[in-house]
């Protein structure tokens, strides 16, 4: 019964703030909602049992991506952006769009509407790493080698050159 | 009523719409990462409520999860780093005047 209240709230939560991360007029506050997102997300995968995915969503994500977001969303644009409207003329297009993609995604979704086995809750890290180590040994090397890569470029492109 | 998968997948589906639709609309570049974060975010939770519900003994979802959370983060630096070089050049933070390549 808790696991459902939980996931419920949760959920609320998550597609609220994610409402919120792509209406709000001011960029500050969509950082912050997608911060609250994405920590609700990390307890959706606790309540699925993932403890090291859980782990990951909250160090990379929330102490990562969001920061890392708010930083830059304070080192970009003016006093006066507050006053200008955020999104475009096609928000109808783009709905019609969201309406689509919706239909399609929930014939995709209702046919697991009656899968409710649950599994043993147990610690999933020993699975990963194993995996990791394992049979996906080559795309683990080749993310170490993305990450370096991304490195790299980030500090190529942030770079200001000086006159 | 207990969840079932079905309810995780629509939440991922909600999710991804939101995405889509901040995607598309919004003028700001900052906003337009963040709306492609969000639907990272959904494939990341579609991922592991297949693993659980359907395989619960492996763990290749959660794995494959953990690898789109370390790609999401490498193209959030570059591009991040991106809209801080193109903030320089073009004094902008809105999408439609980034037009300088069109003829």
């Amino acid at each position: 019964m808790i696991p459902a209240i939980a996931f419920y709230l949760l959920a609320a939560v998550t597609v609220a703030s994610a409402v919120l991360v792509v209406t709000l007029r001011n960029t500050v506050h969509c950082a912050l909602a997608l911060g609250i997102c994405l920590a609700s997300v990390a307890g959706i995968f606790a309540n699925l049992g993932a403890d090291f995915l859980f782990a990951g969503q909250l160090l990379i994500y929330v102490g990562g991506i969001a920061v890392l977001m708010t930083f830059v969303v304070m080192l970009l644009g003016r006093a006066s952006d507050m006053h200008n409207r955020q999104v475009n003329q096609q928000w109808a297009a783009a709905l019609l769009i969201c309406a689509i993609t919706g239909t399609g995604l929930w014939h995709a979704a209702r046919v697991y509407l009656h899968v409710t086995k649950a599994a043993a809750g147990g610690p999933t890290t020993r699975a990963i790493g194993l995996l990791m180590l394992g049979d996906l040994a080559i795309p683990f090397e080749l993310i170490s080698l993305v990450l370096i890569a991304a490195l790299l470029g980030a500090i190529f492109f942030s770079h200001a050159e000086r006159p | 009523m207990t969840p079932s998968l079905g309810h995780y997948l629509a939440l991922g589906g909600l999710l991804f719409l939101a995405g889509i639709f901040g995607a598309l609309t919004r003028r700001n570049v900052v906003g337009i990462l963040m709306s492609i974060e969000l639907m990272f975010n959904a494939a990341n939770i579609n991922l592991a409520a297949f693993n659980h519900f359907l395989h619960p003994a492996g763990a290749l979802g959660m794995t494959m999860a953990l690898f789109i959370i370390a790609v999401a983060a490498a193209e959030v630096v570059v591009g991040l780093a991106l809209v801080l070089a193109i903030y320089r050049n073009a004094n902008s933070v809105y999408v439609e005047e980034f037009n300088l390549l069109k003829g």
